[in-house]
């Protein structure tokens, strides 16, 4: 009972950390920057919050479950491609649409198979995916112009609404999945010791699949939302991208080692990044120092965390 | 002492220094801003072309905001064009890591009225006040010429270009090719998306495959040096000619030590100055060309100690 209560609280105080983190940065900007306080620059900030925010959406699940995604960002790459060459080659925009969530999915599936199958780490797994599916994005790529989409392809990724409310949709659903439905909830008793889980009767192995596929999923959605933003497909999208959504994950008080988190922590984790830069831009602050900033914050976020626990528990 | 009352006390001190700090900017007095998104803050060419324009900006006595996102990466550049249009900036340079991805930006820019001047390379969009650009299609046909009067015939030529559609990479594919073709001499054309790594890789394998490959003309000067690095290991250093482009310091000791034959300089403060010239003049209203062309140096062991001592 007792224990239950913490674990709830602490749960809420996780994500709240990462709120309260949110609005004192905002408040910094806001008193600084005259040109931060219009409902634009809140738009903006939403709007560029969108790719990383859906892809980090599926990165939570998958390290609350124990697990650990380096792929996407290269999946991200590939599937912009492929949708990219689909649309080109004039194929009907819903079914480019849905080949492209198909294919990311598949992926996903692949990594949770070769995962569970071998018993090699996720680490090692997803490094080795990732390598593949920046290769083979390379390959279908190369030496194609993929630029310029149809109108009903773009608005996807154009201007403000639409993008935001797929983010919106997003971590509505993710919320629900982990708080609501079985299959989510389950994923905090994988992460936080798989064997008793097992023990308890939770199907371990084909959960675990399902993560790693609705991580891949949420990556090839990710990828046409920035492809229709952009309106153009490269092999070089999402270098890098999968660490940033683990840092969005952490700084929202999701745990490496798994069994924590939340879905909540995870977007405004995705929103301290983005206001993060946004705001910096506004001070006219440069590039390199705003990865500086981001990188203080991943460790201060975790280290107060930390602090946190530690008192409660005394 | 607890950790966090620390912490407490520390966030404390940054708060109050970032307010006593924003007052300051607040009060201010506000000449024009102009925001400056190189393609990336990594890349010697970018550079040299940022700090001309940040000195003369400084000359005209205009801000300079630098929004130059730290890796050549689209979306990056994006979201600072999407950020300096937030800031209602009285103009923008872009020079564009890939000049697809601003359709929607400049929309945007234009619904504000927030004039738009490009440099290096060209995006084809209405509301672009000007370019100013090395006329890479005629420096190109400069390296193309010197390919054909240095290279060793018969023989094919090696391109390792940028990324295919890009518009700065594509110029300088055509420029060499056209002269070559002209005179019959076979071209080889590999994208190489703007990669080192990727150039390494395209050369050593063309060169296995084609072994009659006398010239490689890497479409920029880092692509030129990994072209050299594949020729280096393949032991055929000093037997194929390699021409770059750019100008890049590591180049010009490249060439210094004829490991590479030349390059054509673009002439990056010209065009870092006259960018910020040219869109301070618009935002004060002046009429502008729509287009600068700069004409390219051809860089070779006759002169390149001249470019080596700056």
């Amino acid at each position: 009972m007792f224990s239950g209560v913490l674990q709830r609280f602490q749960r809420f105080q996780r994500a709240f950390q990462a709120i309260l983190g949110l609005v004192l940065i905002n408040i910094v900007f806001l008193v600084l920057s005259p040109t931060y306080r219009q409902i634009g620059n809140f738009q903006n900030i939403f709007a560029q919050a969108t790719v990383l925010g859906i892809m980090a959406s599926g990165s939570t699940v998958v390290l609350i479950s124990g697990g650990l995604d380096l792929s996407v960002g290269s999946l991200l790459a590939l599937i912009a491609v492929i949708v990219g060459t689909l649309l080109a080659r004039g194929y009907a925009v819903w079914l480019c649409i849905v080949t492209g969530l198909l294919i990311a999915t598949g992926i996903g599936c692949t990594n949770g198979l070769v995962v569970i199958g071998t018993g090699v780490p996720p680490f090692i797994v997803t490094l080795g995916m990732m390598m593949v599916l920046r290769g083979l994005a390379e390959l279908v790529g190369a030496g194609k112009d993929l630029y310029s989409f149809p109108w009903s392809f773009r608005i996807l990724g154009s201007g403000y609404t639409v993008p935001v409310s797929i983010m919106a949709a997003v971590y509505a659903f993710s919320s629900l999945f982990l708080t609501r439905m079985r299959a989510g909830f389950y994923a905090y008793a994988i992460g936080g010791n798989p064997e008793v889980a097992r023990l308890a009767g939770v199907q371990v192995n084909r959960l675990r699949l399902v993560y790693y596929a609705l991580g891949g999923f949420m990556a090839g959605l990710a990828a046409i939302v920035l492809t229709a933003r952009l309106n153009f497909a490269s092999s070089t999208f999402g270098q890098g991208m999968e660490l940033n959504a683990i840092a969005a994950a952490v700084i929202g008080g999701t745990s490496l080692s798994g069994g924590i988190g939340g879905a909540l922590g995870t977007i405004v984790g995705v929103l301290v990044m983005t206001c993060l830069s946004a705001g910096l831009s506004h001070l006219g602050i440069g590039s390199s120092w705003q990865r500086v900033a981001i990188g203080v914050i991943i460790v201060l976020a975790v280290w107060l965390d930390i602090a946190q626990r530690r008192r409660v528990l005394k | 002492m607890d950790a966090l009352k620390y912490l407490r006390v520390v966030l404390g001190c940054v708060l109050v220094f970032l307010v006593l700090a924003g007052m300051e900017v607040l009060a201010a007095e506000k000449p024009i801003t102009i925001a400056y998104i190189g393609a990336c803050t990594n890349l010697p060419f970018w550079i040299t072309l940022r700090e001309a324009a940040r000195e003369k900006a400084k000359e005209l006595g205009v801000n300079f905001l630098d929004l130059t996102p730290p890796q050549l990466d689209a979306q990056a550049q994006k979201d600072a064009f999407d950020n300096a249009l937030q800031q209602k900036v009285d103009g923008i340079i872009i020079g564009a890591a890939d000049n697809r991805a601003f359709d929607d930006s400049l929309n945007r820019a234009q619904a504000m009225g927030i004039p738009v001047v490009a440099v290096d390379t060209g995006i084809d969009h209405p509301w672009i006040a000007s370019l100013v650009q090395t006329d890479n299609l005629a420096s190109a046909r400069i390296a193309g010429q010197y390919i054909l009067e240095h290279m060793q015939k018969p023989g094919k030529v090696l391109i390792v270009g940028g990324i295919l559609g890009h518009q700065t990479g594509d110029a300088r594919k055509n420029g060499v090719t056209e002269v070559l073709e002209k005179a019959g001499v076979e071209v080889i054309f590999r994208a190489a998306d703007w990669s080192p790594e990727k150039a390494y890789e395209i050369t050593l394998n063309e060169l296995n495959a084609h072994p009659d490959i006398t010239a490689i003309f890497g479409a920029w000067d880092p692509g030129a040096l990994a072209a050299k690095a594949a020729v280096a290991e393949k032991g055929l250093l000093g037997k194929i000619l390699i021409v770059g482009f750019d100008g890049d310091p590591a180049a010009l000791k490249a060439i210094k030590n004829g490991e590479m034959a030349a390059t054509i300089k673009q002439d990056n403060v010209k065009m870092g100055r006259d960018g910020v010239q040219l869109l301070v003049d618009v935002i004060q209203g002046k009429e502008v060309p729509k287009y600068i062309p700069i004409m390219g140096i051809l860089i070779d062991a006759n002169n390149v100690d001249e470019f080596l001592k700056e």
